[in-house]
């Protein structure tokens, strides 16, 4: 089998095909410290594209609470009991094996199929309180051990995905020009390998169409400059899309680069899978680390460090406003004298925002008019 | 009588027994050698694997072992074998197949597959292709059947109500529960299979004709009339599937013997989460003779 480059466990992995990376690679960072779980993108996700019969069970994108929750049912423990312990070197070589090393000898991947139960009850009982006495109320003690966070998902439009790998057909393939990776509508024919294997289960089977189907990185948005439906209705303006380039071609003037690259604050999820998935998380900085380090790795540590001082980063600072402030792809930006700029591939401006918003102070008495001021309409 | 047993059928015979670490159903009835497509003065259109005249025709034992090229493979030999025999009414070809297969199968909702049988023939004369969906260059001819398939000509395709009779929605787009509709052309652009014209995503009638130059090739054709009629009973499946002899552009049956015409055989047990390459299938082609 082929051996590939993958930065994100930092040594060569096999594929069963060779290394071939996009001219530009989709990706979506997400600030996990931001995300309060409102859904928005989950919804504008499913108007827009799954709406359809079959589709009512799909979330291409979907939120789930940390620990507890998974849609479907506990994929993560699920493939991650499977292939068992995961040890990273201290410098960050995942020593392991990747769900493709450690397929059995008659499978493409490593995989756990779930169930139709499995799909069919999203955050149901996520956030309700588990354990622990509450005779006499609940409290919240410091520092509290009720840890939780949210984790949005879409599909990470791998660049080594393991649908495509599974798929008996080929009728799966990443695309040259942003590295979507997308199932061929006219040549599935629904045998389900994808969603076997996927291990982050964002291949789904229509049951109406008999065939599967998967999130498309909004490809006719990102094919007009336009980030995807997800990126652009964020309430908290905790995403943003752009093209991520492998870190031996990093710009630090590119959004996404900047995040995952240059300031290593973002990192991606489950990279010992092996898939190099290409959505990054700036992880929540209250979770438990044990947990984060099996979530995001070895360096993730590090990125929390890095977080907690962006205060003193007038440049992070400048990037992390940008977040949410512009439909349009950023394929550059720039922070100059308090105000952070992007713009569009063609170098043209497409935001400019305040580093610092300005801050002004009204007298509650309005002397001039001799009323007295207030918020209420 | 040529027996066709190319030597590279030989091979992979071996090679998947000594993968799977057995024989194909060595404790099963003599495999058939040759299989004869018997003339039966009936009309073969509308197939039944319990017509009468099927009594009066010799039955043969084609055994199949677990798919041993192609990962994903099957965990274990699920179909050692199947009974096979046929017919022909001079224009069509009549294949009666039975099989064991303890649960029926007819997939529907996520994460089931269906039970399913495929006939294969090579598509030109001389040798026969690789018996793994031909190669490049040399096609083969399948002729796909699914209890899935049978479920939708029995009963029309199921709907989602049908699928999952307790879950409720409130709405389709371009479906309206108080006002007209929209013409139902609009409501189908949001199901992507059969925009994109995917013949997976339509109501089947029964068998699909399917060319193949190998594994990951196979491409469903317009039908040439084929058809083909399943019952399960007792742990049994028992199809029938009837082509017409000749297809344009597709595999012909000659009567007389020409051609070094065979075919081949591949089972899916669905209730065993089998479907695309896990599968289990013969290891040689069996020739065949239209009298």
């Amino acid at each position: 089998m082929p051996k590939v480059k993958n930065w994100q466990v930092q040594r060569e992995i096999e594929y069963p095909f060779g290394e071939s990376r996009p001219k530009r690679q989709w990706a979506i960072v997400f600030d996990l410290n931001k995300c309060i779980a409102c859904q928005t993108c989950t919804l504008a996700c499913k108007t827009t594209w799954t709406s359809g019969k079959g589709q009512e069970y799909m979330f291409w994108n979907n939120v789930e609470t940390k620990p507890w929750g998974g849609y479907p049912l506990a994929w993560d423990l699920r493939i991650l009991e499977k292939l068992g312990r995961q040890e990273w070197s201290a410098k960050g070589e995942y020593l392991g094996k990747t769900l493709i090393e450690a397929a059995p000898p008659t499978e493409r991947v490593l995989h756990f199929a779930p169930t139709d139960e499995d799909w069919m009850y999203p955050n149901v009982g996520e956030d309700d309180c588990a354990g622990g006495n509450v005779d006499g109320g609940s409290h919240l003690g410091l520092p509290h051990d009720k840890w939780f966070f949210y984790l949005p998902r879409t599909c990470a439009h791998c660049t080594y995905p393991a649908c495509l790998a599974a798929c008996p057909r080929k009728a799966i393939y990443k695309r040259e020009e942003d590295g979507i990776v997308l199932i061929d509508q006219s040549r599935c024919k629904g045998y389900g390998e994808c969603v076997r294997a996927c291990p982050y289960k964002k291949s789904m089977y229509n049951p109406y169409t008999r065939v599967s189907e998967k999130c498309i990185g909004c490809y006719p948005a990102v094919e007009e400059g336009i980030q995807p439906q997800c990126v652009v209705n964020c309430i908290g303006k905790i995403r943003v899309m752009g093209f991520i380039n492998p870190p031996w071609k990093a710009r630090e003037d590119n959004p996404v680069d900047y995040l995952v690259h240059k300031k290593q604050i973002a990192l991606p999820y489950y990279p010992q899978l092996g898939l190099e998935p290409n959505i990054y998380y700036i992880p929540p900085i209250h979770a438990d680390r044990e947990y984060l380090r099996q979530m995001f790795g070895p360096l993730v540590d590090g990125a929390i460090e890095r977080y907690r001082q962006l205060a003193e980063d007038p440049v992070a600072q400048g990037l992390l406003c940008l977040m949410g402030s512009t439909d349009r792809i950023m394929h550059r930006f720039a922070v100059d004298k308090g105000t952070a700029l992007g713009f569009d591939d063609k170098d043209t401006e497409l935001v400019r925002v305040p580093v610092t918003e300005t801050v002004i102070v009204r007298e509650p008495y309005d002397a001039k008019l001799g009323a007295i001021r207030n918020n209420t309409p | 009588m040529q027996r066709i047993l190319p030597r590279f059928s030989l091979l992979l015979a071996l090679a998947g027994a000594l993968l799977l670490g057995c024989s194909p159903s060595s404790s099963g009835p003599e495999p058939l050698k040759e299989l004869t497509l018997r003339r039966a003065p009936v009309d073969l259109s509308k197939p039944d694997p319990d017509a009468p005249f099927w009594k009066e025709i010799p039955e043969g034992y084609v055994p199949l072992m677990a798919q041993p090229m192609i990962s994903p493979k099957p965990a274990s030999n699920t179909t050692e074998g199947v009974f096979v025999k046929a017919a022909t009414d001079g224009t069509r070809a009549a294949f009666h197949l039975r099989w064991k297969d303890p649960e029926k199968s007819e997939a529907g909702r996520l994460g089931e597959f269906s039970d399913a049988i495929a006939l294969q023939f090579p598509v030109k004369d001389g040798p026969p292709p690789s018996i793994m969906m031909g190669a490049k260059g040399s096609p083969v001819h399948i002729f796909h059947w699914r209890a899935q398939y049978q479920r939708d000509k029995d009963h029309g395709k199921p709907d989602m109500k049908a699928l999952y009779p307790n879950g409720s929605i409130d709405m389709y787009p371009m479906e309206f529960k108080e006002a007209a509709s929209p013409p139902a052309a609009e409501a189908e652009k949001f199901s992507p299979g059969r925009v994109a014209g995917n013949p997976q995503s339509y109501e089947k009638t029964g068998v699909d004709e399917i060319i193949a130059e190998g594994f990951s090739t196979s491409s469903v054709q317009e039908g040439n009339g084929s058809v083909a009629h399943g019952v399960w009973a007792a742990g049994e499946w028992r199809v029938v599937i009837v082509r017409p002899l000749t297809i344009e552009g597709g595999s012909t049956l000659k009567t007389g013997g020409d051609g070094n015409m065979a075919f081949a055989i591949a089972i899916w047990q669905g209730g065993k989460d089998e479907v695309g390459s896990r599968k289990c299938l013969t290891l040689n082609w069996t020739p065949l003779k239209v009298k």
